[in-house]
């Protein structure tokens, strides 16, 4: 209890102070907001142009196309708040040596190494995102009216978005932590965000080749189709069974290969 | 009961080598090579709590290499240690409340942000409480000659104010054992100056041990009454630093100018000659026998000047190490 | 003349060597570059291309050829000159009698061709996977596809060299560079065939310089019917406009990392 006392006492601490540097810098809000705009304006013209004849985009509506990338858009202003600010940190404190400063701290290092900082700029895409799911969800004249979903529907999407952003950390820890055997990663994380584009569009909407990819080898489906079934209402128990177990194992994974590294670190480096 | 104690430590590396040029590179890249190199060479010694001991070691002798075995950063190759009563390697965090790293060559703190923010990182890190937290912090910077410096952005600070905060931060937690890699790397004479009282004073007063390295010999001579010599992987000395001298450098160097010429043959019995030219002569003279000889080769010439000296210690380790570099 | 080459010649194998020693990281380099497959598998399952008049083997080959030109055209200039002038890496270079810039620029030729044989296998991989995917371009089209590359390659270099040069203002040049990628990613065609666009989207994104980055040298390689000469020109005209920016910016840069005397 003292213990996890301590850790919330160091997240606050770790949070406050982060802000306050962020804030040292006010043009990255107006690039952030932005970017956020830019992006999701982007997509929208692509997807525009998918739906072009009217065809639905793997049995998808356009509506039900627009709570995916709404979903999207979410986790990628968590990536910026959380992800993109800490785990691209990690290469530097190996290029430059503090990492050991992080070790001999009396406290979990993935633990520090995953929450040091939080960036607020991420907020405008988690906010724009929402608004796009609500307005996907509401929208009057769409040819299906999904309106509000039931209250088990919306618990279930909150619990398959909370595995999708576990599922999404493990993902970037895991690169992350590979920048102990390659240092010059510094983009290594950027490649992530370029793959992790695919969730932008319903599974279903891909070739079953890459369907099979995106489901077992980089698990893209659980991050945005699954919660946006759920949404919808149309999810089956079976996948949210396995959303939830792959974020478990996702997340021990992470785990393991940090132990790992961390013994490959302290008996290889100089 | 030692704070610190290790038992032929040692540890070897495996690197890859690699041949310049195109061809080196292809060939690197198809059959590695590899060879083991030993940077600690069973390395035994003990600290008692409250000792300031200084490690001396040209660049690559194997004094980082120790340091980080010592704060549990690298795992031995092979040999036992104990700092605090427990195994460094482990990392356990109430071995990590007992000791502190400083390197002065890489900084824990924000660079955006004023230290106290950092500080008050560390204070939740640790578990220390806030108002006790505090305190400690206006005890140190007290001590450290620190105000409203603690306020700025660290990247408004000036390189000696950035390592006192620093400091500051790295004994927030009052550890009992203190590791300092190059404290003063950097630094002006007068920020050296103040860091070394401040480290000399912080013993004095909480009777924590601390270890440091340096390559300023002013830090040494200064803080540590002893030193452990670290070359080539191996412990080459362990005891003062007047001991490592004698060791290095057996005689003194007696110049005198005297009223008369000598032949040669007049100063056997007191000295090595080491030149011997119309009114100067130069004799070398074991430490042990200096103040009688002297006092004999007074009574029998009659002596215009007379100089005595001995080389200054970083030149004997600079000797020592080109000597055996040569072996 | 002489020394020239030789110069060349060592930043290149220097420069090829360090490539070498991140292979592992370029192979994940070369991973992130596959949005243009990803977008092969979205627009090949959606019918809006046939509607827009595009055959399915033509889609397909645009988007390989458009995987192909990115990996070649990737441009991190400004991440690694924010980096060096953040660090202080960046005096000592100035003080050799060679512009920096031409150490970059081997850098990204090197890692363009530490590429080749992870591309190659990428390649490989994907015809055993899709046998119909893989077809083997007319001589012309390699040939001229080659140089197109090289060119949309400069043009981009060129572009990022501006926003480059804001780092000797800016500790944030490469926050605004993630701007520029916007519309780089959406009007240069990495997402979409230009030919799908609306008539007025179309010509808006013609006016920029993105399409002849990756669209122009995709066609030609993909053998669709491309006006060479035009895309030529347009790269060279944009090139011809960019490189005197570039010149005035850096040396306004090196005058103010000068007297700030960092």
């Amino acid at each position: 209890m003292k213990e996890i006392k301590r850790y919330w006492h160091s997240l606050c601490c770790f949070w406050s102070s982060s802000i306050a540097a962020e804030f040292e810098y006010p043009l990255n809000a107006w690039v952030e907001l932005l970017s956020v705009l830019g992006n999701l304006a982007g997509s929208i013209f692509v997807l525009k142009l998918l739906f072009g004849n009217g065809v639905a985009l793997g049995g998808w509506s356009w509506n039900g196309s627009l709570i995916v990338l709404g979903l999207y858009t979410i986790l990628d202003g968590f990536t910026t708040c959380v992800l993109q600010p800490n785990l691209s940190r990690i290469v530097n404190h190996i290029q430059t040596g503090t990492l050991d400063y992080v070790l001999l701290k009396p406290i979990d290092s993935q633990f520090w190494l995953s929450t040091r900082t939080v960036s607020p700029w991420g907020l405008p895409g988690i906010i724009v995102g929402f608004c796009l799911i609500c307005w996907a969800l509401f929208k009057p004249s769409s040819s299906i009216n999904y309106g509000l979903p039931s209250s088990g529907a919306l618990l279930l999407a909150a619990a398959l978005l909370i595995a999708s952003l576990a599922i999404l950390y493990s993902l970037w820890f895991v690169l992350a932590a590979l920048s102990i055997w390659f240092i010059k990663v510094w983009n290594a994380t950027e490649v992530l965000r370029y793959t992790l584009v695919a969730g932008r569009y319903p599974v279903s909407a891909y070739p079953p080749a890459l369907r099979l990819i995106f489901t077992f080898v980089l698990p893209v489906a659980f991050l945005t189709t699954i919660p946006a079934e759920a949404l919808l209402g149309k999810s089956s128990s079976i996948w949210a069974i396995a959303a939830l177990g792959v974020a478990g194992i996702c997340l021990t994974g992470s785990r393991l290969l940090w132990n790992y590294a961390q013994r490959f670190y302290t008996s290889a480096s100089s | 009961m030692s704070i610190i104690n290790a038992k032929e430590l040692s540890k070897i590396y495996r690197i890859s080598e690699k041949q310049p040029g195109l061809a080196g590179t292809l060939r690197h890249l198809l059959q590695r090579k590899h060879r083991e190199i030993t940077a600690v060479n069973q390395v035994s010694f003990s600290i008692e709590p409250g000792e300031i001991v200084g490690f001396l070691g040209p660049n690559g002798a194997g004094k980082t290499t120790t340091l980080k075995m010592l704060t549990g950063l690298i795992h031995p190759s092979s040999g036992e240690l104990s700092v605090a009563g427990h195994k460094p390697w482990q990392r356990k965090a109430r071995f990590l409340r007992q000791i502190t790293l400083v390197m002065g060559n890489r900084q824990q703190l924000l660079w955006d942000l004023p230290a106290l923010d950092s500080l008050k990182v560390n204070a939740a890190v640790y578990g220390i409480p806030e108002k006790e937290a505090q305190r400690r912090i206006n005890e140190l910077a007290e001590m450290l000659e620190l105000g409203e410096e603690l306020l700025r952005p660290l990247r408004k600070l000036s390189l000696g104010q950035r390592m006192k905060t620093e400091l500051l931060a790295a004994l927030l937690h009052q550890p009992a054992v203190l590791f300092l890699d190059e404290p003063t790397l950097g630094l002006d004479v007068n920020a050296q100056v103040r860091v070394r009282e401040f480290l000399a004073d912080y013993n004095k007063r909480t009777g924590a041990t601390m270890l440091l390295t340096s390559h300023y010999m002013g830090d040494i001579t200064t803080l540590c009454p002893r030193v452990l010599l670290i070359h080539q992987g191996e412990l080459f000395h362990d005891g003062s630093l007047s001991e490592l001298t004698q060791k290095l450098a057996p005689c003194s160097q007696v110049r005198m100018e005297l009223s008369e010429i000598h032949s040669v043959e007049d100063f056997c019995g007191y000295g090595d000659i080491h030149s011997l030219k119309g009114h100067q002569v130069q004799l070398l003279i074991p430490r042990a026998e200096l103040s009688e000889r002297v006092a004999a080769l007074l009574n029998r010439f009659e002596v215009v000047d007379l100089e005595v000296s001995a080389p200054p210690i970083e030149e004997l380790i600079g000797g020592l190490f080109r000597t055996r570099d040569k072996l | 003349m002489k020394w020239a080459w030789r110069v060349a010649r060592a930043l290149i194998t220097s420069q090829y060597a360090l490539m070498l020693e991140y292979r592992a990281e370029i192979i994940l380099w070369a991973l992130s570059g596959v949005l243009p497959l990803i977008m092969l598998g979205v627009w090949s399952g959606s019918g809006a291309a046939t509607a827009a008049g595009i055959s399915a083997q033509q889609l397909s080959r645009y988007f390989l050829a458009a995987f192909v030109v990115r990996q070649f055209t990737v441009v991190w200039l400004i991440n690694v000159f924010e980096e060096d002038a953040l660090q202080g890496r960046l005096s000592p270079f100035l003080l050799q009698p060679i512009s920096p810039l031409w150490r970059y620029l081997t850098a990204h030729l090197s890692e363009q061709a530490s590429r080749i044989p992870i591309v190659a296998v990428l390649l490989v991989l994907l015809g055993i996977a899709a046998p119909g995917l893989i077809w083997l371009p007319s001589a012309g089209a390699i040939f001229f596809g080659f140089i197109a590359i090289m060119a949309a390659f400069l043009l981009r270099f060129l572009l990022q060299l501006v926003l480059t040069t804001f780092c000797f203002w800016s500790e944030k040049a490469a926050a605004i560079d993630r701007l520029l990628m916007i519309p780089y990613m959406f009007l240069s065609g990495i997402v979409a065939p230009i030919d799908t666009f609306p008539p007025a989207v179309k010509r808006l994104a013609m006016a920029t310089p993105f399409p002849w980055m990756i669209d122009f040298p995709a066609r030609l390689i993909a053998g669709e019917p491309v006006n060479i000469a035009l895309g030529f020109a347009a790269i060279t005209a944009w090139c011809l406009l960019l490189l005197p920016i570039c010149h005035l910016l850096w040396r306004a840069g090196l005058r103010r990392y000068s007297a700030m005397g960092a």
